[in-house]
């Protein structure tokens, strides 16, 4: 083979990036940054939305085959965890290795303010359908009220794929502006009198309740909405590593090392789904604006809901708690400690909205159970394992027993 | 799926039920193995002497800590003060 110069050089220009660099390409490197400058600067997510942003920035460089459609790339194999759903159970197992469920046993009835929160997941299902979205669509969109990345993640992914990188920006983006989003709203609907109101204490909890109730809430809850069995499921395990007292590596392990990598691997699928395809397109401005909206909503029916409990125990409750029932842990209670305590400096009301938020949590996790048993493919999880049957060879006859059952079942 | 706002408002209400029936029964279930499985306080550990200083910009580990002690010592929050956070 014969070199010159000149040939050579040309051969090298017309094979850099540049030659297939489309205006699409740097909208999406300048919103890749942008996120990146969010993450560093303004603290928004920033373990989030630091990987997502540079995950956007490597999908956006032509010829480099890092986008989540690129196959055999590098992200499109960590993307394979977002389409067959194993990352966003694997953050729940952290999360609820994390999670104290202590405020929320001492004291259950605030799970009516996460479920009362969940109105703000439904007032944008309606939104979203309004402006034009299919059900599966307005389903995957009204989730950002939850404010729970991983559940927005796990239902985008199943009901509408194509929308999952805006979904995931205006959850994850909404969810670190909540110090700024609900104070506003709480103020708005509540008065001095109510602000000011304090507590009593909790009661403290036995451990073994604190071991039977990710059993119980396991059997309840899947019996109930078996789509959302991965979520809860994973959620409920990571709790009983924490509770048991006799898994402490898998709980230390969950809790540091596997929610961190596991956040790298998600953050970085979502961002290599953001390409100028996928993202520069009218329905991205729509689901910003319907995200506010769920967020909005979700503050308002937590804290409306949070008065009518107020009026009904006689002011024992303070309807600032509520708003913490919106999921964001722990984010969402620290914003009912600040206002509660700007309005009476001896006000502390962490530890009671420690309850509704973590009640958002599995309140969010249930509303995407509700919406899978509506609108999820029922037959998903045998399409799933035709599709790895290339991979992991036939099934032995024990599965294909299980299949014959399932079927019958359905039947 | 075709799908109208009148069909957004009736799944909406469907779905409202099913999380708030879901959640009471996790509530009768929660109120259940609490009074089953009562509560028994261990033996107090020995008391640590604090200097006494305020400690600065700490307002969510203040409120975490007094949350935390007020439930374990039976009292309100507003009936004792925290002086001191020492980090070892």
């Amino acid at each position: 083979m014969e070199f010159s110069f000149s040939s050579s050089a040309s051969k090298i220009v017309s094979s850099t990036a540049f030659t297939s660099l489309e205006s699409g390409d740097v909208i999406m490197l300048g919103v890749a940054c942008l996120l990146i400058y969010l993450a560093i600067w303004k603290k928004f997510e920033p373990l989030l939305l630091l990987p997502m942003g540079f995950g956007c920035l490597l999908a956006n460089i032509p010829m480099s085959m890092m986008a989540s459609t690129d196959t055999g790339g590098l992200l499109n194999f960590f993307y394979q965890g977002i389409k067959h759903e194993i990352l966003p159970p694997l953050i729940f197992m952290g999360v609820g290795a994390l999670t104290d469920f202590g405020p929320l046993l001492a004291n259950p009835a605030t799970l009516l303010l996460g479920a009362a929160a969940q109105v703000g997941v439904y007032m944008t299902l309606i939104g979203a359908v309004f402006l034009g979205f299919n059900m599966q669509e307005a389903s995957a969109i009204g989730i950002i009220g939850g404010a729970d990345g991983p559940t927005s993640i796990f239902l985008a992914s199943k009901l509408a794929p194509h929308l999952l990188a805006p979904i995931a920006v205006a959850a994850y983006s909404y969810m670190s502006l909540v110090p700024l989003i609900q104070p506003p709203i709480m103020k708005l609907l509540t008065t001095e009198e109510e602000r000011k109101i304090k507590m009593e204490q909790l009661k403290p909890i036995s451990q073994t309740v604190k071991i039977i109730f990710p059993v119980a809430v396991t059997i309840v809850c899947c019996l109930m909405l078996p789509g959302v069995t991965p979520l809860l499921g994973m959620l409920m395990l990571g709790n009983m590593f924490r509770e048991s007292g006799v898994t402490a590596r898998l709980h230390e392990t969950a809790e540091t090392h596997l929610i961190n990598i596991v956040t790298i691997l998600l953050a970085l699928a979502v961002g290599s789904s953001m390409t100028a395809e996928s993202f520069l397109r009218l329905e991205t401005l729509k689901i910003i604006a319907l995200g506010l909206l769920a967020f909005a909503f979700a503050t308002a029916g937590g804290v409306i809901f949070g008065r009518i409990m107020c009026k009904f125990t006689g002011g024992k409750v303070n309807p600032l708690i509520g708003s913490a029932g919106v999921s964001a842990v722990p984010m969402a209670a620290r914003v009912s400690q600040k206002v509660g305590s700007d309005a009476d400096s001896s006000n502390f009301l962490l530890m009671h909205a420690m309850g509704p938020n973590v009640a958002g949590v599995i309140g969010s996790a249930v509303a995407a159970g509700v919406f899978l048993s509506l609108f999820g493919d029922a037959g998903s999880s045998m399409d799933t394992h035709a599709a790895l049957a290339p991979v992991i060879g036939n099934p032995e006859p024990g599965m294909q027993a299980l299949a014959t059952v399932v079927e019958a079942i359905k039947q | 799926m075709e799908a109208s706002v009148s069909a957004a408002v009736n799944v909406s209400l469907l779905a409202m039920s099913v999380i708030f029936t879901v959640l009471i029964i996790l509530i009768f279930t929660i109120q259940i193995l609490v009074k089953l499985m009562p509560y028994k306080a261990p033996p107090a550990p020995p008391a640590k002497k604090v200097s006494a200083s305020t400690p600065p910009g700490q307002d969510d580990q203040v409120a975490a800590i007094t949350a935390t002690l007020a439930a374990h010592m039976g009292k309100r929050p507003d009936e004792f003060r925290i002086v001191n956070i020492q980090s070892h």
